[in-house]
């Protein structure tokens, strides 16, 4: 089967790299030259499955282990679980009573689809997504950088509906496809070529010019008004020809030089420290490069086996799904908070790096021009409410930080679906009042500049956030 | 109840008796005629029955300000409770009320009085804390509803101003159904482009909607060169996996296990045969069987004949017959699946189906699964003579598992397809199966190599070895459908010497020119409805041409692109002539294509996409047989070329089974929808009291005289309320007092407030005759134990006794609005823009000739399509 496409805009062939790209946006593009926005409005966020450990408050293991801080907004305490993050006390906020209503009565392991796109994906039969959060802020960065948004995941491509391995998903609700491996990812990031690119660039302009003039004489046998109805579609054949000016700028353009010093680039889950630190180094290098200002990154894979379950080898423990199903064992709160520390710890040294990188093109430090977050679908055993939270960063776009937000109402303590060890705890009555996710994202749009009315059919901001 | 200001329905009717020699004029009480004899009494109340010889385009001046209810009445008002601070010592936010020129038609202050509007209706103005200037109800209710009017008035003013033109760009289904036909492709491709909105008519094909943006551009480009390369074809005929499954063969596979067998003298064989099962028909024998793995045939040939034999499956109504297919289906192409199967029994009341499920299981909690069979397919064959059934399905345009080309085993690769026995057996004796003795499954499959769609574009030719001279050829026949009109040397010359940039960087030829003919498809010639300023064949000004008529008919009648015969008759130059003209019309509406028609014009003409949003209906089957009652209803009418009255009311429904349990008529067996008398205690009959509409007109839990208000005057009588002022206050349900009323109360009581008195006095009375409807449109005659009060007086003191009163009503009062609606929507329709000031004078006269013929639906279409307006720019 013939794969050549008619034209090569940005998108197409950055969708064949495995990156997405922006949703042009509707309004006519301005030719703009790389890099030549403000101060970059950055978003990250990390998924990883599986949930957190959630004892009752009668288990011994509860004062340690149990994922939630204690305290008020500003005093809460950090037990075992995030007590890594307590050198970047001051740059997190942590939440708790937030889920996507749609799945609350969902099995959690079904859920990683819907983390960041708030749909209604349900538990069997027909499957519809909706577009995530990333690839909306992608949809407005995108024309400043290289690649509109970075996706990656420790298992790669898709997945299967219910079952994701990807965190982005675009406007239709399609999956796009994640990223696994370093060289790759590094190689698309730092060494493109542009050869191929350039034939369909020049296939593109040639249609453009064909269709300009064919539209320029049926034009002259219109009358004035339908012209003028003509010229929406000129406008629309214009603007494509804008963005394939600014697609080639990108390709004529050099790419980045990076420091390369702490990569692997050869490193896979198996060897989970050094695959975990490649990941987030390459998400570094390209927000400082500017490469790209949106990336998500999947930690595995709900249930079952697969490259991620090896990932908890990092901190000398089996595999990672059972230790949710292990808890009740001996240590078996202890090993999931431990596994759970690990990932939170690999979060904090990339805010970390992030703080102490000074902005390249702007005020402040790449953290504060950065809005981080790291959560699941689930909290306690394949339930998929009060999601485990945490976002950094973002000063200079208005977030205030060093805040433990407790939102809705009846699960104070966090004990609502504690110390669940069954599989049918995930289908309980909803005990406790919470409130959409979706309101979060929305609060996260509208600081990141995002002019957004609704997301995931949600009207309503945050407005403790 | 009845107040002497009730206008009880009385009228002149002429009573036609026996032969009809026998006039008889006197005034009767309407409410003793049945429906239909109070349609027969409208009609003769008709103005466009008299009034025979009036000009029509004097008819219909362009509305005037009404000045004298301002001077005499309003302008007071304002100026005794807004000009102390908005008049000439300094006007507060710089608004001077008392220089505002009353004439909003011509004036320049319209938007300074819609201002002024909203804040009287939010109650904003006069301030609280300026108890001198209070305004009283009354007055407050009287300016607004004069402004109410006058905006009203000057927005379709302003809407004149405006020429709307017809020149467009298709419709999101119209591209689809353009492609399908034009490359022959069973499905379609536009998924991913979005959808249109509606006008303020209803309708999505309306020029002023479809706009065209860089985004919609590229996906044209894309979907285009998609759908050229999934009818095109390369090299040699591409092997076919076929999987055999021989009901025979599991048999003997399967008796080894001996816990599952029994015989039909065995005495618990009725429980056993109410499950699914093979069955031997010679010996008796039974195993229970609900499916298996397979795994494609070594040098299995598909489509052959085998011998029918005596071991079947037996499916029973509602069970699915599960297939795993492995991994080995191809990742494009047309699978087909090739069923032998009967019925068990011959009931003519019971029917059974066949439907295919697709999915996938890739992991504990990650599965899906959905219906790829665009329709149950029937099975009518008996027992001893079974048929063979077929589904094609695009196995690239369905959900697909995406670890099938894992070289691991985990996640799971396996693909699993499952037949389903779609079926209202309900024989208790002798159970309605469906018999399946045989099943083929092979992809990609292909009638014949190359396929037909290949060889509409890449045709035969003498001269397939010449580049230059074949790439003439195949770009002038596939241009020249694309773009409905003979194309100009020149234009191939630029096609071809585009197809020459391209040609060296592709190893064949047909590549390239897929992206020559991707290219031709993304031409505005193609995505537009075009009307040439310089196209005069018919001589006559302003008149489109005979190939623009030819796609004006096609997308009226089939949504999408004239085939061959319209383009050529177009081309002769005969289309235009009256005869040949209806006798294509005749010809288009017996096609299948005019399916669309019926669709699309319903679902937009009634708003049926509401049915979408509706989350209360949870029976799937009910809802689609919601969705399709009024389609079917106006294809009866259509077809029998009888009156739109019908609309209104008639004697019959258009039922399926589902749909008949619903209304609770017995005697209708079957998914398909059939002409079914009723009598009038039925309470239905015409859409208004259809149950889709009902539905969609409800908020969930119960009835919602609002919106059904809304929706008749909106979509039946085309006579849209002005929208709601900003911020209207919600109705308070943590009041105590009014979460106890009625909801006839409570709408009562919020309409008691000034701001919404207008408006609401307007639409509400509409609704409140639906109320012996409930939420899912079923007919009740009490509602929390207390009887239905249907009963509501109308802004013009008019009575509505219910359903039967509005209907009732409007059969007799309201017949030349409704048809003239009619004609107004049909006509929006088929020209695909909305009609203005200057069409009223054609409309008019299209409705008095759609009246004097009896308001046929049939007649309505041709009447349309032989108008000055439909053959004008």
């Amino acid at each position: 089967m013939n794969t050549n496409t008619i034209s090569l805009n940005r998108r197409s062939f950055l969708y064949g790299a495995g990156v997405a790209l922006a949703l042009p946006r509707l309004e006519t593009f301005a030719a703009k030259t790389p890099n030549q926005q403000d101060t970059p409005k950055r978003f990250v966020s990390v998924y990883h499955p599986d949930g957190v450990g959630l004892p009752l408050k009668a288990d011994p293991a509860w004062k340690d282990w149990s994922w939630f801080p204690r305290g008020g907004e500003h005093d809460f305490e950090l037990t075992k679980v995030l007590d890594v993050l307590e050198p970047v006390r001051s740059e997190i906020t942590i939440y708790s009573g937030l889920s996507h209503p749609a799945v609350r009565q969902v099995h959690g392991h079904s859920n990683a689809d819907q983390y960041l796109t708030g749909a209604a994906t349900g538990g069997h039969g027909p499957y519809k997504n909706s577009i995530s959060l990333d690839q909306v802020i992608a949809a407005h960065t995108g024309e400043f950088t290289r690649h509109a948004s970075l996706v990656m995941s420790t298992n790669g491509g898709i997945g299967g509906p219910r079952g994701a391995q990807t965190q982005s998903f675009n406007r239709e609700g399609r999956p796009i496809p994640a990223r696994n491996k370093p060289k790759q990812i590094f190689d698309m990031l730092f060494v493109t070529s542009g050869k191929d690119a350039r034939a369909k660039l020049a296939r593109s302009k040639s249609a453009l010019d064909f269709l300009i003039g064919n539209t320029r004489s049926l034009g002259r046998e219109l009358s004035k008004i339908d012209q003028q109805t003509l010229q929406q579609y000129l406008d629309a054949v214009r603007d494509t020809e804008v963005k394939l000016a600014n697609a080639q700028k990108w390709i004529d353009a050099p790419v980045p030089d990076v420091d390369t010093t702490n990569l692997k680039l050869d490193a896979d889950p198996k060897e989970a420290r050094f695959y975990f630190e490649t990941m987030y180094e390459l998400i570094y290098l390209s927000f400082l490069s500017d490469s790209t200002r949106v990336a998500t990154f999947q930690l595995g894979r709900e249930n079952g086996e697969g490259p991620h379950d090896l990932l908890s080898k990092a901190v000398g423990l089996g595999n990672a799904h059972a230790l949710t199903h292990a808890v009740k064992k001996p240590d078996g709160w202890k090993n999931l908070g431990t596994y759970n520390r690990y990932q939170v710890g690999e979060f904090g040294r990339f805010l970390q790096k992030l703080k102490e990188t000074p902005e390249p093109t702007g005020q402040g430090n790449m953290l504060d021009n950065t809005f981080a977050m790291h959560g699941s679908a689930s909290s306690s055993f394949h339930l998929s409410r009060n999601y485990p939270i945490i976002s950094a960063g973002g000063k200079n776009l208005g977030f205030k930080n060093g805040r433990f937000l407790k939102f809705g109402k009846g699960n104070e303590d966090n004990q609502a679906g504690a110390g669940i060890v069954t599989d049918v705890g995930w289908r309980g009555k909803i005990e406790a009042e919470e409130l959409p996710l979706s309101s979060l994202y929305l609060t996260v749009l509208h600081k990141l500049g995002v002019d957004a009315q609704s997301f995931g059919g949600i009207t309503e901001t945050l407005t403790k956030v | 109840m009845k107040s002497s200001r009730v206008n009880t329905l009385r009228g002149t009717i002429l009573l036609v008796l026996g032969s009809g020699c026998l006039l008889l004029a006197a005034e009767v009480d309407t409410n003793v005629l049945t429906l239909e004899e109070a349609k027969e009494l409208g009609r003769l109340k008709s103005s466009y029955s008299r009034e025979t010889n009036r000009d029509t385009r004097a008819t219909h001046a362009i509305p005037k300000a009404n000045l004298s209810h301002f001077q005499k009445s309003i302008g007071p008002i304002l100026q005794r409770h807004c000009v102390a601070c908005h008049g000439p010592d300094e006007p507060k936010a710089q608004l001077r009320v008392d220089k505002l020129n009353p004439d909003l038609l011509t004036g320049p202050d319209i938007e300074r009085w819609r201002e002024v509007y909203d804040v009287l209706s939010n109650s904003e103005m006069p301030p609280d804390d300026e108890p001198d200037y209070e305004l009283a109800d009354a007055d407050r209710s009287n300016i607004i509803e004069w402004l109410g009017d006058e905006l009203n008035k000057a927005s379709l003013a302003r809407r004149s101003d405006r020429q709307h033109s017809s020149f467009r760009r298709m419709t999101k289904y119209e591209y689809s159904y353009a492609l399908q036909d034009l490359l022959g492709l069973p499905y379609t491709l536009a998924d991913p482009l979005p959808s249109e909105t509606a006008s303020a008519d209803g309708f999505k094909n309306s020029s002023q909607m479809l706009q065209m943006s860089a985004m919609q551009f590229e996906l044209y480009r894309g979907i285009g060169l998609k759908a050229l390369k999934s009818a095109t074809v390369r090299g040699d005929r591409p092997e076919a996996v076929t999987y055999i499954i021989s009901m025979q063969e599991e048999m003997e596979k399967g008796s080894a296990k001996k816990a599952e067998l029994f015989n039909k003298e065995d005495k618990n064989y009725n429980k056993n045969r109410t499950r699914q099962h093979l069955f031997n028909k010679e010996t008796g024998e039974g195993l229970r069987f609900s499916g298996g793995k397979w795994t494609p045939t070594a040098d299995a040939v598909a489509g052959k004949t085998s011998v029918v034999s005596p071991v079947v499956l037996v499916l029973p109504k509602s069970n699915e017959f599960k297939l795993n297919l492995d991994r080995f289906l191809p990742d494009e192409g047309t699978m087909r699946v090739r069923i032998r199967v009967a019925r068990t029994t011959m009931e003519a009341d019971e029917y059974a189906s066949l439907r295919l499920i697709f999915g996938a299981h890739t992991s504990n909690n990650a599965n899906f699964s959905l219906v790829i069979s665009e329709r149950d397919i029937p099975v009518t064959a008996p027992a001893d003579n079974p048929q063979f059934i077929h589904f094609d399905i695009p196995l690239s345009e369905i959900p697909r598992n995406p670890f099938r080309h894992l070289s691991t085993t985990f996640p799971r690769r396996d693909e699993l397809l499952s037949i389903r026995n779609v079926s209202n057996a309900h024989n208790k004796t002798e159970p309605l199966s469906v018999v399946i003795d045989y099943i083929e499954i092979s992809a990609p499959h292909y009638d014949q190599w190359p396929p037909r769609t290949h060889n509409a574009i890449f045709v035969e030719s003498k001269n397939k070895c010449d580049e230059e001279k074949y790439g003439r050829e195949v770009l002038t026949g596939f241009t020249e459908r694309a773009w409905r009109r003979p194309v100009t040397s020149q234009e191939v010359d630029q096609l071809m010497a585009l197809f020459a940039k391209y040609r060296p960087e592709f190893t064949n030829f047909e590549d390239a020119m897929l992206e020559v003919l991707a290219t031709v498809l993304a031409t505005p010639e193609f995505l537009y409805l075009t009307q040439r300023v310089s196209d005069n064949s018919a001589n006559i000004p302003n008149t489109i041409s005979e190939m623009e008529l030819a796609s004006r008919l096609s997308f009226f009648l089939w949504s999408s692109i004239p085939d061959d015969e319209l383009l050529e008759l177009a081309r002769q130059g005969t289309l235009n002539e009256s005869k040949v003209l209806k006798a294509q019309v005749r010809r288009m509406l017996a096609d299948s294509r005019s399916d669309r028609f019926s669709h699309t014009f319903v679902q937009q003409w009634l708003g049926m996409d509401g049915l979408n949003s509706v989350i209360h209906v949870h029976d799937s089957s009910l809802k689609e047989s919601l969705h399709e009652e009024p389609v079917a209803f106006f294809e009866e009418v259509l077809k029998s070329n009888s009156s739109v009255m019908n609309f209104i009311h008639s004697d019959y429904v258009m039922v399926n089974e589902r749909l008949a349990s619903h209304y609770k008529i017995p005697g209708v067996y079957g998914p398909h929808f059939r002409k079914v008398p009723i009598s009038p205690q039925a309470n239905r009959g015409g859409i208004l009291s259809g149950a889709g509409v009902l539905t969609m007109n409800s908020d969930g839990r119960d009835s919602h005289p609002l919106k059904r208000g809304i929706w008749l005057l909106e979509h039946v009588l085309n006579d849209p309320p002005p929208p709601p002022p900003p911020n209207v206050p919600e109705v308070d349900l943590t009041d105590p007092k009014i979460l106890n009323m009625t909801l006839k109360e409570r709408i009562s009581d919020h309409r008691r407030k000034p701001a919404c008195i207008s408006c609401h006095a307007k639409i509400d009375p509409w609704g409140i005759a639906f109320e012996n409807y409930d939420a899912l449109g079923a007919y009740r005659t009490q509602i929390r134990n207390e009887p239905v009060d249907a009963t509501s007086l109308l802004f013009n003191k008019q009575e509505l006794a219910g359903i039967d009163g509005l209907k009732r009503y409007l059969l007799t009062d309201r017949q030349d609005q409704f048809a003239r609606a009619m004609v107004h929507k049909m006509t929006a329709y088929a020209l695909g823009r909305p009609l203005s000031f200057s069409d009223r004078a054609d409309i008019d006269s299209i409705t008095r000739q759609f009246r004097k013929h009896g308001d046929r639906l049939g007649d309505l279409v041709n009447l349309i399509i032989g108008s000055e307006l439909f053959h004008a720019k």
